[in-house]
This record gives C-alpha cells, structure tokens and sequence, in this order.
C-alpha cells in the first residue's frame, strides 16, 4: 500500500489557534501534533510511500514538525516521502492543466496494488492492514472508513453516508439535515482503493474538471459503486472548532479513551525532543491530569493536559486547561478552562478563565498581565 | 579523510560493583535520571563539543549497549562527516584480540584509528556523569604544545587517595604521578580524560607491543612512560560537577542530586542538551488518587499511588496504594497496588507485586535486579 496524506481541512472556527500554524500541527494530549495521528496509522500499517499534501501558507510548521520524515521511518531506503501544496492543484485546475499529474505520477512510482487516502482532523487510532482486508474480501473498488457518531462530531463540510442495513453506501450528503438523528454515519476522509481504478478515475476527474478534492471524489464513488463500508468503532474526535479541540483533549484524561488512542497496539510516533524529565516539586499539587517532558511543576494542576517545558509555579492554580509548550504561569495566577498556546507567560496573579463551553484563549506567545475573563 | 580529533570511549567495564544492575549489561548502559543512559553524558558532550566521530569500545555484555547507540543518530552522529562506530574485541590471524585494559583496548583498535587519521585521540570512559567542553580541553591542549594533557579535579584530601593523583607545576605541566597514593601531594585526581597526540602515542603503543605487554594501562604504564621520558604532559582543570556512579550508593546519591539540582548540571540549558534513544512512548499521566511531590517522572509512566522524592523512568507503572520515597524507579518497571518501596534502586523491567516491602536505608540502599519478579504477580492475559 502507498499513502496519500492530505492535510486539506482548516477552519474559521480553529482561530487564533490556527493564526499561525496549520490545524494539522496543532498540539495534542501535550506531547503530540494532531497529524501524528493519521501519520502513524499509516506508517503502522507498514507503508512508507507517502504523498503529503500540505497547505502552502503554513509550510513552517510541517517541516519543524516532520523533517525529513525520521521518526516515522520515512528515511530509509525504499521509503519516498512526496510532499506538495495543495493549492497548487487549484491553481493547476484554474490555468486549465492537469492538476492530478502529480498524484498519478506518485501513484504510478509507487507502483503498489492499493492506496490509502487519509484527512488530517480525525484524531484516532486506525487499523490501515484491517481496512485492506476488509476491502480485498470484498471486493471493492474502493472502501470508505466511517463511524456512527453524534452531532457534535459533525463539521459542516463532512460528507455523511446513507447506508442500508449492510452498511452499503446508498448515498452521501455534505450537511445534516433538518431533521436531528441520533447517529450520523460521519465519512472518516480514509479510503482504501484499488491503485489501477484510482489513477483511471483521477484521470477521468481531470478531464471532465470536477473538484480538486479528492476525498469528496472518492465519497461519492463510493455511493456511485454502493460499497460496503467500513466501520471504525474505536475513540474519535472531529476536529473542527475551539470546543471539539478542547473536548478531544479533555478526553484523554479518561482512562478507555487514553487507554484506546494512545495506549492501544498501535504506536502514536511523534518527534523526538531532548527533554530532561518532568519535574514536580514539594509545592505541587496534581490531580488527575497529562503531562510532558522537560516541564516543572509547582502549583496546583488538576484535570489539565500540559505539554513540554511548561513552568507552572508555586501557589498558582491551573484547572481543567489545556497548556501549550514552553508557556508560563507565574506564581499566585489562576487558569481554569483555558487553552494557553505555546511561548505565552501568564503574569503573577493574573486570572484567566472561560468556561467548559467556550475556553478562554490566551494566543502564542502573549503576555497576559491583566484578567481574561469569558463568559 | 583525516579528523582532527576522534573520540574513544572505553565503555568495556563490567561496573562489577553495581551488582544485580550490570548482571546482564554494561555499566555505561545503566538508566540514570529517568531518560537516560550513563553513557549519554559522554555521547552528548562529545556532539556538543564538536568531536564527531566517535569509536565506543564495548566489550562486557555490549548488547544492550550497542542497540542504545546504534548508529548514533540519537546525538547526531549519523550525518556527513559524523560517525559513531561499536568496536569489539575479534579475532584474525594473530590470534583474539579481548582488551586487557585500556592503553590495550585502544591499541587493539589501531586499524580504526588509523581510517579515521585523526591529529588527536580523545580517550573517555562511558561511566561518569558530568557536561565537559572537550573542545576547550583541546585548544588548551594545542596551545601547551602538549603532547598529553589530562582532564584534572581538585578532591577532598580524604579522597584523594582513591584516585590516580596528578602533582603540578606553576604552569600545569605533570611532572608526577601517583596512582591511588596513601600520602597525596596535591588534590589534582585523573579524570580518566586523555587528549593525546596521535602519532606519538602510535608510536609509543606499537613500539611497547611489538616487544613486551608492558603498555597495557593509560593509568598503570602510559602516563608512567610518557611521563618518564620527558613527553609534555599538562593538566587541563574542570571545576564543574563529575560523579564516578561506580557503585550503588554512589548512583542513587547521584540521582538524588540530579532530582535535587544540587549538581549544577543544569539539564534545561538548550544549549548543553544531554541527548538519548528516545523510546516511542505516551505522555505521562497523573490519576485523581495520586500524590507527587519533589520527583522527576518522564513519558509512559502512569502514577496512581504516592511518589515522594524519587526518579521514575520511562513506561513505569506505579498502582494504587503504593508508596515510593527515595527511590530510583528504573525503566519499565511496574509496581503492583499498596506496594512500599523507599531507599532502593529497582532494576529495569523489574515486576513487584501488590503488598511487596522493599526498605532500605540512607546507607544500605536496597536493590531490586534487571526483570526481577517480586511477590506475587497477576496473571499475564
């Protein structure tokens, strides 16, 4: 099997967070960016012919993070780790030249039966070998990955099947419905498909001009060829807006959740960093919450996700946020359901606060020496 | 291709007086501080001081040793003109080649040495933890016109007479040595830290070995010699923070020290990181029923009892009801439920089931072996 890895989704709703980094990079469970998700499902799966598309406007932060692909085996011999802008494609498109040239070629030089096709917003933990069987026993063209989720694990753009009582795709819709259901069978932007059938039908795509977005193709041939899809059953989150982001996080401090995605036989792989170990002194106090390496706790921190080199001092009370890598709480300071993004100091006594349904934001690198207070 | 100067650890010692802890592997792998190895010191100064290519001269149980540095991509030895080379001790034609001590080890090596065609050799040893500019020793070194300089501590008086003791003159140049003397002259103890002139001390090996076997040790018969025939010889002083972690007492005091910052190492200057294999593991995590307070604990630990003034490495599991105060928790252990364990080291991938009592005291720290199983344990699913 090759990978074609699409870091296509961003949202309005993501800002600040997403200001100056790209949603795929965005941190996650502290140690972790979000597209170290998908990434290690497909390199787990032993593949490592990866075509990566990225956003143009956001290069930075995917080369600190990737590299050259080490971490994930993406250097050795016989691995062959592509990347391109996605926006090239639409630019390709709006000048009237083939604008999948570049994927087929990839396609073509990877010379493998199967491909995988993988977003960047689902933060769980897949299986890729468990898909290809299921799509080579039957039989099909293609084979879409979706779950039965809730509403709330629905952004606006997701495409949603309508499937018969053998999950076979009769249909797919972009937006839900008037009518509130209980279950929405939430497509997981991961295909698998036979090599030989997705070079023909890209080939096809270009010359009638249709849309640039591939996993919306692949969606829609899927209820075109009514396949079977495939249920993923295991921990999910959406990654859409402010809320779905801070819940995710949340999430990993209960046990089946953390137990599932980061505990499972799957390994989540991620770049390595020197860090000494995280240190808590005599003055701590810490409850129920994940940290990282290189971090020094001296206050208060309960039900909170801290990532790297965090300094949370003594007599400061950190409660049901999220804290970004190399971020300050000084001494006497107060965070409580907050997101406080990387390199950000929160002055002594200060007080930051949102509530469970909207965090308060402290953005990279600001210095917050008066009050936040949403309410 | 010539290097200007090429690194040698002699990571061959067995640390025989760390018992149950270098039973299946060599001293410069034992875990120390929670993420690391010993020899991650040495490593990682020698790819911040700019040395980088390196021979590690294994010969004790080098496995896991060997799998820690690999191709030495953790310190960034893998790139252009960097290397990190595993030299054992083998066979050919003149018969097998197992070092007999140190000046050996390097002579034994001498193919390898030569490849590389370094100006200078700097010796080390894989057992000490310590953050030391082997540059600085070096231009000191060139600047002296020296043809050996060796790395110098002052110690206690009391002290030093365990070392090999170093008399100086006014400008730094040895002019006396004394291995481990009852009645020191001066405080000045060997660091075991050697930059050497390589085409002289080429000549001098190979000259000694072609005759007798008396060229043996750096300590016992090179220094001896060089010092004998009016070679330059100058020390080089280090002030900063160095521990021989040579012994149990001495590797749980030094893990004390680092967990207390009373060392000076400073491991959150950027600028002097201590590099290692870093294991894929998840962050840690801190249950609602956890107490922690003044410990150190890294990535892929789960705390769910009471840690109180201890070390917990990487994948360690502590369950609920245990208490851990003093300790040096090492790599993959699991601890069962209302387990004590204070004053002790607890050997790598050790299980200790629920109810176990592992007590020692300040000066008797208790042990636990590399996979030692304690008390009764759960079945495995």
């Amino acid at each position: 099997m090759c990978a074609i890895f699409a870091n296509k989704h961003e949202y309005n709703q993501m800002r600040p967070l997403t200001d100056k980094r790209s949603l795929s990079t965005l941190y996650f469970a502290g140690k972790y960016r979000i597209m170290d998700f998908p990434l290690s499902s497909i390199v787990n799966a032993g593949i490592n012919n990866v075509y990566t598309l990225i956003n143009q406007e956001k290069v930075r932060s995917y080369f600190d993070h990737l590299g050259g692909g080490k971490e994930w085996g993406l250097d050795t011999i016989g691995s062959y780790d592509y990347i391109d802008f996605y926006q090239s494609m639409m630019q390709q498109k709006a000048r009237g030249e083939n604008y999948f040239d570049d994927v087929i070629n990839f396609l073509e030089t990877a010379n493998l039966p199967y491909t995988v096709f993988m977003g960047n917003k689902m933060i769980g933990n897949f299986d890729l070998q468990s898909v290809l069987h299921f799509h080579q026993e039957n039989n099909n063209k293609v084979t879409a990955v979706f779950k039965r989720v809730k509403s709330d694990n629905v952004a606006p753009d997701d495409q949603i099947f309508i499937l018969d009582n053998d999950n076979t795709v009769l249909a797919c819709q972009e937006t839900i419905d008037s009518q509130k259901l209980e279950n929405y069978n939430l497509a997981l932007n991961i295909f698998v498909v036979n090599t030989a059938w997705l070079i023909s039908e890209l080939k096809k795509a270009q010359r009638s001009g249709s849309s640039t977005d591939i996993a919306k193709r692949l969606s829609e041939l899927s209820a075109k060829y009514r396949i079977n899809a495939y249920e993923y059953t295991g921990y999910l989150r959406n990654i859409h807006d402010i809320k779905s982001y801070y819940d995710a996080n949340m999430d990993m401090l209960n046990k089946k959740d953390r137990d599932s995605l980061l505990y499972g036989n799957q390994r989540i792989i991620t770049r390595i960093r020197n860090e000494v170990g995280a240190y808590f002194s005599t003055d701590s106090e810490v409850k129920n919450s994940m940290f990282a390496t290189g971090s020094r706790i001296s206050g208060k921190t309960i039900n909170s996700v801290v990532s790297r080199r965090v300094v949370i001092e003594s007599g400061s009370e950190v409660k049901n946020s999220i804290i970004m890598s190399n971020s300050q709480i000084e001494k006497g300071s107060h965070v409580e359901y907050a997101i406080i993004d990387k390199n950000a100091v929160i002055e002594k006594n200060v007080t930051v606060k949102g509530t469970k349904e909207h965090p308060a934001i402290v953005t990279k690198g600001s210095v917050i020496d008066e009050d936040l207070i949403v309410k | 291709m010539s290097t200007k100067m090429l690194g040698l650890i002699l990571a061959g010692g067995k640390g025989t007086r760390l018992g149950k802890l270098t039973q299946n592997q060599a001293k410069p792998a034992v875990p120390f501080g929670g993420r690391y190895r010993i020899i991650d010191f040495t490593l990682s100064n020698c790819a911040n001081s700019g040395v980088r290519n390196i021979g590690i001269i294994t010969q004790y149980q080098p496995l896991l040793l060997n799998k820690h540095i690999g191709n030495g991509a953790s310190w960034g030895l893998d790139g252009l003109d960097a290397s990190a080379t595993i030299l054992q001790p083998y066979t050919d034609n003149a018969g097998s080649k197992w070092f007999k001590g140190t000046a050996h080890a390097i002579y034994q090596n001498i193919d390898y040495i030569d490849s590389q065609n370094p100006d200078y050799v700097l010796i080390l040893s894989g057992d000490h933890i310590y953050k030391m500019d082997y540059e600085a020793m070096l231009e000191a070194h060139i600047k002296n016109k020296a043809s050996l300089t060796v790395a110098v501590i002052d110690v206690s008086k009391k002290e030093a007479s365990r070392f090999g003791i170093m008399n100086t003159d006014v400008s730094g140049r040895i002019i006396e040595f004394e291995e481990k003397p009852a009645r020191p002259k001066s405080n000045h103890a060997s660091m075991g830290i050697y930059i050497f002139s390589w085409k002289r001390l080429r000549e001098v090996l190979t000259t000694a070995f072609s005759t007798t076997d008396d060229m043996l040790d750096f300590g016992k018969n090179v220094i001896p010699y060089y010092l004998k025939s009016d070679e330059r010889v100058f020390s080089y002083r280090f002030s900063g923070y160095w521990k021989d972690v040579g012994t149990i007492g001495s590797l749980w005091a030094a893990n004390m020290e680092f967990l207390d910052g009373g060392d000076g190492l400073n491991l959150y200057d950027r600028s002097w990181r201590i590099f290692s294999k870093n294991p894929i593991a998840p962050p840690q995590f801190v249950t609602e029923n956890a107490r922690v307070n003044n410990s150190m604990i890294v990535d892929g630990c789960y705390v769910d009892g009471e840690v109180d003034h201890s070390i917990l490495s990487t994948n360690v599991d502590v369950q609920r009801g245990s208490k851990i105060v003093n300790s040096v928790i090492m790599p993959g252990v699991k601890i069962g439920k209302n387990v004590s364990i204070k004053y002790a080291i607890v050997g790598e991938n050790a299980k200790i089931g629920d109810n176990a009592v592992i007590e020692g005291n300040k000066d008797k720290i208790e042990v636990i072996g590399n996979s030692e199983e304690i008390g009764v344990l759960p079945d495995e699913n």
